[in-house]
């Protein structure tokens, strides 16, 4: 399926439609917003402290008044980049990995999988909030962070699709002729797993964002530049939310849901169209 | 392969994966560029020849190999050290009321949603085509999207705050001299019901999505037509045959789920000050007592390790083709 296509058959389908719009507001917000604001991330005593909204600041004010609504927008670019990024590469780990593992098996196969059941079987926000305490906190780290966690559900199903692809009769032809490993690799294995590994890229977007907004709300996120996690995080210890400043705590944590969902919308979508199975029924 | 045979292989890889996290914690705990130790030995306020001396007594000064040998005879004999924020032992913190606590929260909430998302699944079904499915599907998607924290937070925010109906947080009003148990067990379910609808609600939507699934490819098989075709009522054939052939998935992913489930915990934990174990390793990252949070992370490992050992093996009783395999 060629990509002009999928992305057809995406805009085709109401929750992709839906998904992908709302997704792509958020980027605009994410790329334009700070920008379109008079103020900086540091910028205090703008208005007054827990100022409630109005018309010249929109999302009220923070404990050292600084405009909510600055801290939202730079905020969304935190959120989404170390999301996007995350993902890409622990899903690119991950499809390395298991491109490898499954096409020449052996030791390294034994290994890499053990370490993949290992890490799968405890609770992954544990082994991030561990790791990111050690390297402490950075925008840096949180992106090495969630992605050197993230990569094993990625590898597991490349690997197990390498399996039943290398028994192909065009994989078998091409070793025939002489192929080495890499050009078969990279020739006949890897553009196979194309569709799978674009899917579970979506998947690990959503996880990245999720998990990049509970390690800043933990305060172990970019101490800079505040992501929508990271202004919950202040929200809650000033105290914002037992004294009631619903404007200081509803915008961040709608945002981060709303991302969430688009991406999970997309996904699911992308599920109808990969597997018609679901349509039937 | 028998089940004898299955458990054995399991077992074994078990072990394997307990050494692998146990190394990676070595490593990560000691080589990393924030070495935990360095704090005390590199301040300046410690005369060279006390630091000499802390080196020596630590084990510091001996090669890496040898530490890590010491280090997997304290693991494997329960010796996890001191915390330094609380100067007591590690083991002695994490097990007793920390423990409890997290374990009544978890445990509740997961057999709260397992009956809710059995009971939801089962009603889409039997309505399958009207808007029933529709509106629990996206309900779930809704509320996997929203952070865990942030829920606590907003529920925080209506119930107690604005509606005085529930505390902002804590295990038990501190502040109170309870009158028998009776009370201390209620002042405690009090305390407990927000955070307990939080962890219920985001396990939820992936239950009934998983149920749901499952019955939904089960009803293509050819054990159902038959079943349609000797004329049972079709609540007879979804009560008999679908619903029981989905148990065997369901047990596994609810036991897979089981690590995500205590992520959620950590979160919640936090949020409400549940003094339970989350809450505990919030603490210790706060306060940079990393010899606490090895041995919480240990503790951990283990205890996920052997669950999923222990529901492999349940899986593998329900469904004899997985030992076959």
């Amino acid at each position: 399926m060629r990509s002009a296509e999928a992305l057809r058959l995406l805009l085709r389908n109401p929750y992709g439609r839906l998904g992908l719009a709302i997704l792509a507001a958020l980027v605009v917000i994410a790329v334009v917003g700070p920008y379109a604001t008079p103020y900086g991330v540091w910028q205090y005593g703008v208005c007054r402290p827990f100022e409630r909204p109005s018309l010249s600041h929109p999302f009220g004010c923070d404990e050292i008044g600084r405009d909510l609504l600055t801290l939202f927008l730079y905020g969304a670019r935190v959120s989404l980049f170390v999301g996007f990024v995350a993902a890409a590469l622990s899903t690119l780990l991950g499809a390395l990995l298991g491109l490898l593992s499954g096409y020449f098996g052996g030791p390294l196969d034994v290994v890499l999988m053990r370490i993949v059941d290992a890490l799968l079987a405890i609770p992954s926000l544990v082994l991030m909030i561990i790791f990111a305490a050690v390297l402490g906190p950075g925008l840096f780290n949180i992106i090495l962070v969630i992605s050197i966690l993230s990569w094993p559900p990625v590898s597991r199903v490349v690997r197990s699709q390498v399996l039943s692809l290398k028994e192909y009769p065009h994989v078998e032809a091409a070793r025939a002729c002489g192929a080495g490993a890499a050009r078969i690799l990279a020739k006949h294995i890897a553009p196979a797993t194309l569709p799978l590994v674009v899917a579970n890229m979506v998947l690990q977007v959503s996880n990245a964002i999720i998990a990049e907004a509970a390690l800043s709300f933990l305060g172990l996120g970019d101490p800079r530049i505040p992501s929508w996690g990271g202004i919950l995080r202040f929200a809650f210890r000033m105290g914002a939310v037992s004294a009631g400043y619903w404007w200081y705590v509803v915008p961040p944590g709608l945002a981060i849901a709303l991302a969430v969902l688009s991406v999970t919308f997309v996904s699911y979508a992308l599920d109808e169209i990969v597997n018609p199975k679901l349509r039937r029924y | 392969m028998g089940l004898p045979r299955y458990a054995a292989v399991r077992a074994a890889q078990t072990v394997v994966s307990f050494f692998i996290l146990i190394t990676i914690a070595f490593f990560l705990f000691r080589v990393m560029p924030g070495d935990p130790t360095a704090f005390l030995l590199e301040s300046p306020r410690i005369h060279p020849l006390t630091r000499e001396l802390l080196r020596r007594r630590l084990g510091l000064d001996r090669p890496l190999y040898e530490q890590f040998f010491v280090y997997l005879s304290n693991v494997l004999t329960g010796e996890l050290g001191y915390s330094l924020y609380y100067g007591r032992p590690v083991t002695e913190i994490i097990f007793g009321r920390r423990m409890l606590n997290t374990l009544t929260l978890v445990g509740s909430s997961t057999a709260a949603a397992i009956l809710v998302g059995l009971v939801m699944a089962l009603g889409a079904i039997r309505r399958y085509g009207s808007r029933v499915d529709p509106s629990l599907t996206a309900f779930s998607m809704v509320t996997y999207s929203i952070p865990t924290f942030w829920l606590g937070m907003m529920l925080i925010m209506l119930f107690s705050v604005n509606l005085h109906l529930f505390p902002v947080g804590g295990t038990i009003t501190a502040t109170r001299v309870h009158e028998g148990v009776l009370d201390l067990i209620l002042d405690y379910l009090w305390h407990m019901t927000l955070p307990f609808v939080v962890l219920t609600l985001i396990q939820l939507g992936y239950n009934y999505l998983i149920v749901r699934n499952a019955m939904l490819s089960i009803l293509q098989e050819d054990f159902v037509y038959v079943a349609r075709a000797k004329g049972l009522t079709e609540s007879a054939v979804i009560r008999r045959h679908v619903f029981r052939a989905a148990m065997p998935p369901f047990v596994t992913i609810v036991g897979l789920q089981l690590a995500g489930i205590f992520s959620g915990a950590v979160m919640t934990e936090t949020v409400f000050s549940w003094e339970g174990l989350g809450r505990l390793m919030f603490e210790a990252v706060s306060t940079r007592d990393y010899p606490l949070l090895q041995g919480l992370f240990i503790l951990i490992l283990a205890a996920f390790l052997v669950a999923n050992y222990a529901i492999d093996l349940l899986y593998a009783y329900l469904d004899p083709r997985v030992r076959l395999r």
